[in-house]
């Protein structure tokens, strides 16, 4: 109940009220959606329902709070503690991350300069998608991830919603610490979303074990060179990976005897050879394991592990 | 006799005390003044170069400073951090009102200190630097005109207050 007040303070008065006298345990929330002029929307449990102004659950829209502009602008201020400034830069990407490690979507009008956008006004539009930490939820996998001693280089690929971050936190967490008779390695985290540690003033909010060092807020290519060059960790964890200069990022911590813990979006490894990047990584057998998330069971179901050469080793790929 | 010139004497010196107690009054404002722009000085800094959120730099801000505005700056920093669901600029007002007895500044002043939440947290850095900068050149005028008065309203406090006490005196006598 502590995280739900916790929770709860970050919404405008009117919300607070909805959601303080709302009869559900905030660790099964997934999303709360603002739109101004539309329904309070809640995710619970891979369902969508309204939320009413006195505080309940409904399927049908007749009787759902209207979000209002006022409302947008006030959980802008809490979201922010009271200093929007200071999250320029995250704006600029659409997102920010808060204290606990819930990110908040924004969107709006953009304004852009020469060199790209500059920031979001008027916004109209959130996106509140609460972290959710599940220690041991990569019980499953642990074994896996080593060969004869040795951790592997590990994609984790996931639609979104499906609890990849979740999954790789816990990962860390496992690899840092030691699981079972293997020793804890040194893990570098790439946390530019600060969706992993939940860093907040530079101490992690999260469990990510003993041996994890953290660099908040960093540009994942920059960080990955930075953390091989200063904290010579031996597993290097990144989430949600993409960009060409990601990738070449990537294959540079590859080649240089780190082992290497990414996730990125998507269904299989067959999507992966779409994309132009990675499917050259795929090619090459880099990945040593993939993991595959899927959202028709529940968050985090884990619907396949495949080695480097796409056979199956657990699940029903 | 004796108790006339005596009488007299404690007349003299108290206005006197008076009078340059007014005049260290009138400085003691300046004072104040002076350190709200030193301590605006520091937030701006925390603000604009460190990116510091507000709770952040109202609080470091507060730890350096001494006196009642550390006292302002540090329960501002507290009540942000407690999350009760107040905008910035009611917080800051709250806060700052509730030390309206103790803080030395005319209503003018105390008015600007106030309204200088108005706009803090808003938007971007530029909106911070601009409305720090707009208060710290009222602060300036306001200082220096204290600055360019203080010795005449010394010496007019003071002597005042001596030859309110010789007259008074003379009256008596």
């Amino acid at each position: 109940m502590e995280r739900n007040s916790q929770l709860i303070k970050l919404f405008s008065r009117t919300i607070r009220e909805i959601l303080s006298r709302l009869p559900v345990d905030f660790e099964r929330v997934q999303e709360i959606r603002l739109r101004v002029g539309m329904p309070l929307i809640l995710i619970l449990d891979n369902r969508e329902y309204y939320l009413t102004r006195n505080g309940g659950l409904s399927t049908k829209g007749g009787d759902a709070y209207l979000v209002g502009k006022e409302d947008i602008r006030e959980t802008m201020e809490h979201v922010s503690s009271h200093s929007l400034y200071a999250f320029e830069e995250e704006i600029k990407q659409g997102f920010l991350t808060i204290q606990g490690g819930h990110r908040i979507g924004i969107a709006g009008k953009t304004v852009l300069d020469g060199r790209g956008i500059r920031t979001i006004t008027n916004i109209s539009f959130l996106n509140i998608r609460l972290a959710h930490e599940i220690l041991g939820c990569a019980d499953k996998i642990m074994p896996f991830l080593y060969e004869h001693g040795q951790v592997l280089h590990t994609l984790l690929i996931s639609p979104p919603r499906c609890g990849k971050t979740t999954l790789l936190r816990d990962m860390v967490r496992q690899l840092s610490d030691g699981w079972k008779d293997q020793k804890g390695v040194t893990v570098g985290v790439v946390d530019e979303r600060s969706e992993i540690g939940a860093c907040y003033q530079g101490e992690p909010q999260n469990h990510v074990g003993i041996r994890t060092d953290i660099l908040d807020c960093c540009p994942k290519a920059k960080g990955m060179m930075m953390m091989i060059r200063t904290m010579s960790p031996t597993v290097i964890a990144v989430d949600e990976i993409g960009s060409r200069e990601d990738l070449e990022a990537m294959e540079y911590v590859m080649n240089c005897g780190c082992k290497l813990v990414a996730t990125v979006h998507g269904n299989s490894v067959e999507d992966l050879r779409q994309k132009p990047v990675l499917s050259r990584l795929v090619e090459e057998q880099m990945f040593e394991r993939y993991i595959i998330l899927d959202n028709h069971g529940k968050i985090g179901h884990v619907e396949g592990i495949l080695d480097s050469g796409r056979t199956k080793l657990y699940g029903g790929c | 006799m004796w108790m006339k010139i005596m009488g007299s004497i404690l007349v003299i010196v108290s206005s006197s005390a008076l009078g340059v107690w007014k005049a260290e009054q009138w400085k003691e404002h300046r004072k104040v003044l002076e350190q709200i722009r030193k301590m605006l000085l520091l937030l701006r800094g925390e603000i604009l170069y460190v990116h510091a959120p507000l709770e952040e730099a109202f609080q470091h801000v507060g730890r350096k400073s001494e006196g009642m505005l550390a006292e302002i700056f540090c329960q501002t920093a507290e009540r942000i951090r407690k999350q009760e669901g107040e905008l910035f600029y009611d917080l800051w007002k709250e806060t700052v009102s509730g030390y309206r007895k103790e803080i030395p500044l005319t209503e003018k002043e105390f008015e600007e200190f106030q309204a200088l939440g108005e706009h803090l947290g808003y938007l971007d850095l530029g909106m911070q630097e601009r409305t720090i900068e707009l208060y710290l050149e009222q602060l300036a005028t306001t200082i220096d005109s204290y600055r360019e008065q203080e010795r005449q309203r010394t010496k007019l406090c003071t002597s005042l207050g001596i030859m309110g006490g010789l007259f008074l005196s003379i009256i008596m006598c």
